[in-house]
């Protein structure tokens, strides 16, 4: 029994520290179940930049990262997908509209210069000066407080460039372009070498404050278009959560009722065993951490029935060997032993369809696919080693006084079996021949 | 010497019937293939079961309100739709009886503002990919005539699928579908013989056979429409059906190690099967019982997934006592035939 004991005792850890994770850290929600968007960007090649390398691809992210959080949403997720994808999710927006205006807008800040065409018409031209060359910006107004202005504070290099330009420039306009648009076109009067200066433009206070924005987190290296879109409003994300709640906790009850309806006291413990599996997942669930979605949920759920699974083949074994009579701890023994192979076998074609799922799915079937996985690699422990370990402490060595403990009646438990004939490998087996 | 567990009496005898049980399944089978030749041939997409946004490409929109919508109220939508060159829109309405709560303990996020929004009806629109970024933001302009036609309303969804990744995810999810049934098949190969593989191989044809041929079925009726979430669903159909399947064919291969000097395995196969259908079948109610719990209680995006598991557990169970066993045996009196009179 001293084994036992040990096994029980690394039980009840196992389930006090998953209590304690359970408490003390959050879970993840999926934004289809807290609402949020998920946009995935493309990034498309330009005439100017022809190829995503991955360093295009690392700027882009930089610049979205920085987009993002200038968004002020919390637990905002930015990142590559592939070789010219950026997945980006932003929980709770109530405007997705306008995240996305705002994180596709190349923001390429341009100052141009006025020369004259062949044809004598005034034509803007690059001066080289550009976004890149700037340091920060910060919202401003004019001197009565009334127009808002963006002032800009140009790097070193940037300074000595524009210093360099206004003075040649002293008496004509000067070209503000914002991807590609012209947003004024002041006439420069004295040269400007403190690499200081503003844009305005008639802005309203938004506009101005969106302008501050993407100048700080820099233009985007190429465009990015948003080639899917997943958005949930808050309203449906909770009744999926609230439902999915629900439907977890009636298929947990009716699952529990027939197993112990037809399983009995064994059926009482592979309950036992299914309340500790569903600690332990949600506690690793917790840690790893797992994002909850909706399809995760299901596969949680649909893991519940699998976990009763590896039970049922083993109280089914278990009668059996009562049933030729077999004495009560080597029928629970064998009950273990010989479900055990049918059990690894079909729990391995399981973890071979996830890992496949997990490799060519979307991100629904990814999260599916991983909460599946897990729980079936959980089901293996609770259901052989917890249950196991119950059946062998409550039951202990003695007779099977009660059949009906497993659901079975008394006639049913045949005594002609006589061990002489069977050799003992195949009496630990649990074969008779 | 007496073993209660063979001499109990079986309960199904499978290879006396065989062809009844083979020949339920074919009842099945011919109707489901033919249900899914004739999609291919009026679909414009050419494939099996109607295809949603996932692989076709396209934008799905839904709304809420707070009122009840109408029928007219639709049309004039459609109409309305388009005139700014939305062509050919697929509008559903649902009516919701039971109001949706919102409460605000379960988020802890206070930029949730919507509260009691009770809605009594939801719109979805489906359409082309459209645009939502830019001048031209055609996503915009259907808000902005759905709110004109039919009045205020919650925005509940948008999913968007570019045309390309559609075609991408599609290419996925089939070799998806391929490797599964190889990496099964090397499995069992391994673990049992490849007489075993290849008859539950057939036998997973069978279910995700019969849960396409279904939704081709509901596609034609209903117009319900298959996404990423169905191959999901019919790969762990596939992988519940091996699960059964194994469980047989263990106590198979347990048994002709013992039995075989005195029994056929024709008996081999029956005794298995019956010494092994309570499990069988219990295992599958328990999946059921919680698949049953999600349709009902469950969120409304995952019930077509949910359903197609039901249908495939269902005839997983099916196929794994009734056809992956019968063709075994079969295989097996065959290759007994051929070796007695090597012509």
């Amino acid at each position: 029994m001293k084994k036992e004991n040990l096994v029980f005792l690394f039980i009840l850890g196992l389930v006090v520290a998953s209590i304690l994770v359970i408490i003390n850290k959050p879970t993840k929600f999926g934004l289809d179940l807290i609402g949020g968007s998920r946009l995935v960007l493309e990034a498309r090649p330009t005439a100017e930049v022809p190829q995503i390398t991955p360093e295009v691809m690392d700027s882009l992210l930089y610049s979205i990262e920085n987009r993002v959080n200038a968004m002020g949403v919390a637990e905002t997720v930015v990142q590559k997908v592939g070789t010219n994808r950026l997945l980006v999710e932003i929980p709770n927006i109530s405007d997705p509209q306008k995240a996305k205006d705002y994180l596709g807008k190349t923001a390429n800040l341009e100052f141009k210069k006025q020369v004259k065409g062949f044809n004598g018409q005034e034509t803007w031209v690059s001066t080289g000066i550009s976004g890149k060359d700037l340091k920060n910006a910060y919202l401003g107004t004019d001197q009565t407080g009334h127009e808002w202005h963006v002032n800009f504070v140009l790097n070193d290099k940037g300074s000595k460039k524009f210093g360099k330009l206004t003075s040649e420039m002293v008496g004509k306009p000067l070209g503000i372009f914002f991807d590609n648009e012209l947003v004024s076109s002041p006439v420069v009067n004295t040269p400007i070498t403190g690499g200081e200066g503003y844009i305005s433009g008639n802005f309203k206070r938004e506009e101005a404050q969106n302008m501050v924005n993407f100048l700080n987190a820099g233009a985007l290296p190429v465009p990015a278009v948003i080639i899917e879109e997943n958005s949930v409003g808050p309203t449906l994300g909770l009744d999926s959560l609230h439902k999915s709640e629900m439907a977890g906790l009636v298929g947990i009850t009716l699952v529990m009722i027939f197993m112990i309806l037809y399983y009995r006291v064994p059926g009482f413990i592979a309950n036992i065993a299914l309340s500790i599996y569903g600690l332990l997942i949600f506690a690793i669930f917790k840690i790893i951490p797992v994002t909850l979605t909706l399809a995760g949920i299901a596969g949680f759920i649909l893991s519940i029935g699998m976990a009763v699974d590896a039970n049922i083949l083993i109280f089914e074994r278990t009668k059996e060997e009562l049933r030729i009579g077999r004495t009560l701890y080597a029928a629970i023994n064998a009950g273990f032993e010989r479900a055990f192979t049918s059990i690894f076998d079909s729990n391995m074609t399981t973890i071979i369809t996830c890992s496949i799922l997990y490799m060519f799915g979307t991100s629904i079937v990814k999260g599916f696919a991983l909460t599946l996985a897990i729980g079936v690699a959980v089901s293996m422990f609770t259901a052989i080693t917890v249950t196991k370990n119950f059946m062998h402490l409550i039951f202990g060595a003695g007779e099977l006084t009660h059949p009906g403990w497993f659901g079975l009646k008394k006639e049913e438990i045949g005594k002609a079996i006589s061990f002489e004939e069977t050799t003992a490998r195949k009496a630990k087996l649990g074969v008779i021949d | 010497m007496t073993n209660p567990n063979l001499e109990r009496k079986n309960i199904v005898d499978i290879v006396k019937y065989k062809w009844l049980w083979l020949g339920f399944s074919l009842a099945l089978l011919v109707p489901a293939i033919i249900i899914m030749i004739y999609s291919m041939i009026i679909y414009p997409s050419h494939t099996p079961v109607r295809v949603g946004i996932d692989f076709t490409g396209g934008t799905m929109l839904q709304y809420g309100f707070s009122k009840e919508i109408k029928d007219p109220d639709i049309s004039m939508l459609r109409t309305n739709l388009q005139k700014v060159g939305v062509t050919n829109p697929v509008i559903q309405t649902e009516k919701k009886s039971n109001k949706i709560i919102v409460s605000d303990k379960t988020t802890k996020t206070p930029t949730v503002q919507q509260t009691n929004a009770s809605i009594k009806s939801i719109v979805s629109i489906r359409t082309k990919f459209l645009s939502s970024q830019g001048a031209n933001n055609e996503t915009i302009k259907v808000n902005n005539i759905v709110k004109q036609t039919l009045g205020e309303y919650v925005p509940l969804q948008v999913s968007a699928i570019g045309p390309t990744l559609g075609k991408e995810l599609f290419k996925n999810a089939m070799i998806a579908l391929l490797l599964c049934f190889f990496g099964i098949i090397g499995y069992l190969t391994i673990r049992f013989n490849i007489d075993f593989a290849v008859c539950a191989l057939i036998a997973l044809f069978h279910d995700a056979i019969f849960v396409c041929g279904a939704f081709s079925l509901f596609g034609l009726l209903f117009g319900t429409e298959v996404d990423s979430l169905f191959i999901t669903a019919i790969l762990t159909v596939i992988g519940f059906s091996v699960h059964d399947t194994i469980v047989v064919f263990d106590r198979i291969r347990e048994n002709s190690k013992y039995l075989s000097k005195k029994k056929s395995f024709n008996e081999i196969a029956n005794i298995s099967v019956n010494q092994t259908l309570a499990r069988s079948i219990n295992t599958s109610l328990t999946a059921l019982i919680t698949l049953l719990a999600l349709y009902f209680f469950g969120g409304s995006t995952t019930k077509d997934f949910v359903l197609a598991m039901i249908l495939g557990i269902i005839t997983g169970t099916y196929s794994s006592i009734f056809n992956a066993s019968v063709l075994l045996a079969m295989w097996r009196e065959g290759e007994a035939k051929l070796t007695a009179k090597p012509a």
